[in-house]
């Protein structure tokens, strides 16, 4: 029990380390009743398990998680999805949630849901304003934090984290797509929303503002791909790339298709061996053989994940580095919704 | 006034794992090893095993690769390491 006035409940829950270093929104009976039943779950109900940590995550815990978070009642089969997706066993959780990598859980909302909770998926797509965003987010990190043994210092032992470990959830910009939406790629149909989740431990905006053809603006992407100070070198990568503005249109208008992007980013994404070896990322000094030989990054045009999203004017994109599809892998969950 | 607060966490469900019998002696034992597929943990964990090969006539029995630090042991790996081993030497961090 806490004193009822809402400044000292905060601070109860503050008091507690229930919280993300942000204040929350108390939750009230009514409240987490709600939060389940817009997902229509039981209170007993299980989302998910952790094997390794002997974790359970039950239904009425990620209510309540959603509740501090501030989300909407409508907003929970989304944060519901997630969670599921964050324990299905392609996701590998206990690598991404604990390296010292430190890495955001990325959300990528697709389907009729998106437009329904207003998520944004435009101008500032990966920033501050639009409440579904940040609090969809916020209610899966706490539930990590909270359910999910995944504490700072403890279970999650990020070197410096990064600021999407608050909340990165974003929508797809379905109504432009180039080709199909990431969740129809991935093999479920338009009219079924979806969340895919994806870890990263960066995003990294790429700029060019000249190209007017896929190529050079994707060389821009390969190289972002294939930096020396990439986690992974070991040629088994997935990463996300989030097309924006002129970007976007530069691609739409050359007909290029997923693939062909794809294949060019697996052919471009590439080191030579002997700059692997001066950068100290591969043992041993560089012989003249390694200066002819490449190594390259990615083995699969699916682990290349594409979507559009953000404003339509100016040449930023983006690319999410992930951390190799031996380790963890994106996983796309239907979402379950009330009729 | 006061308001009911409600506890968003969950502790690890509660497993029953014993801790092996420890050996009575330590020469001659079979060692099975874990690698998790970090860099040089293989070639740290066998060096670990020649340390103990020396000084008590122990053999590595069985190397087990895991598919990447993320992932655990798989059943059969661990049935294979029950049979074959004495004890297991696992765990490589950064």
């Amino acid at each position: 029990m806490a004193d009822s006035d809402p400044a000292s409940l905060i601070e109860a829950y503050f008091e507690r380390g229930w919280t993300d270093g942000l204040p929350v929104v108390p939750p009230t009976e009514k409240s987490v009743a709600e939060m389940l039943a817009g997902a229509g779950l039981r209170r007993d109900e299980i989302l998910g398990e952790i094997p390794g940590r002997n974790t359970v995550v039950v239904a009425e815990k990620v209510a309540i998680n959603a509740a501090l978070a501030g989300c909407r009642p409508e907003y929970m089969p989304v944060v519901a999805a997630a969670i599921r997706g964050l324990c299905h066993p392609d996701f590998a959780y206990h690598g991404p949630a604990s390296s010292t990598g430190g890495s955001a859980m990325v959300l990528i909302v697709n389907g009729p849901i998106a437009q329904r909770l207003k998520l944004n998926s435009g101008n500032n797509a990966f920033g501050q304003g639009w409440r579904p965003n940040g609090t969809i987010g916020r209610a899966v990190r706490l539930t990590m934090m909270n359910v999910m043994q995944t504490r700072p210092g403890l279970l999650d032992r990020a070197v410096l984290g990064n600021p999407g470990k608050y909340s990165f959830c974003f929508a797809e910009n379905e109504d432009e797509h180039l080709w199909e939406p990431l969740h129809v790629s991935r093999g479920l149909n338009a009219a079924q929303s979806a969340v895919t989740v994806y870890a990263s431990n960066s995003l990294y905006q790429v700029y060019n503002q000249l190209a007017a053809e896929p190529e050079p603006l994707l060389l821009c992407f390969a190289d972002a791909l294939s930096n020396l100070g990439l986690p992974n070198i070991k040629g088994f990568n997935q990463a996300l790339l989030v097309v924006a503005g002129e970007h976007a249109e530069i691609l739409q208008q050359s007909g290029w298709s997923r693939r062909q992007v794809q294949d060019f980013l697996i052919e471009h994404a590439r080191r030579r061996v002997a700059d692997l070896k001066r950068a100290a990322r591969l043992p041993g000094e560089p012989t003249a053989a390694d200066e002819t030989t490449w190594r390259y990054f990615f083995e699969k045009p699916g682990d290349i994940l594409i979507v559009r999203a953000g404003g339509r004017a100016g040449a930023w994109s983006a690319c999410l580095p992930g951390w190799g599809n031996k380790w963890t892998r994106a996983v796309t969950t239907p979402i379950g919704e009330i009729p | 006034m006061s308001s009911p607060l409600f506890d968003p966490t969950a502790g690890p469900v509660g497993r029953e794992a014993p801790i092996a019998p420890r050996p009575a002696r330590l020469d001659g034992l079979r060692i099975g090893l874990v690698e998790n597929t970090k860099f040089n943990s293989d070639k740290l964990l066998l060096r670990l095993a020649d340390r103990l090969g020396r000084r008590h006539g122990m053999t590595v029995s069985r190397m087990v690769r895991k598919r990447s630090p993320s992932h655990e042991v798989d059943e059969a790996a661990i049935d294979a390491l029950r049979k074959q081993s004495d004890f297991v030497v696992s765990g490589i961090g950064d």
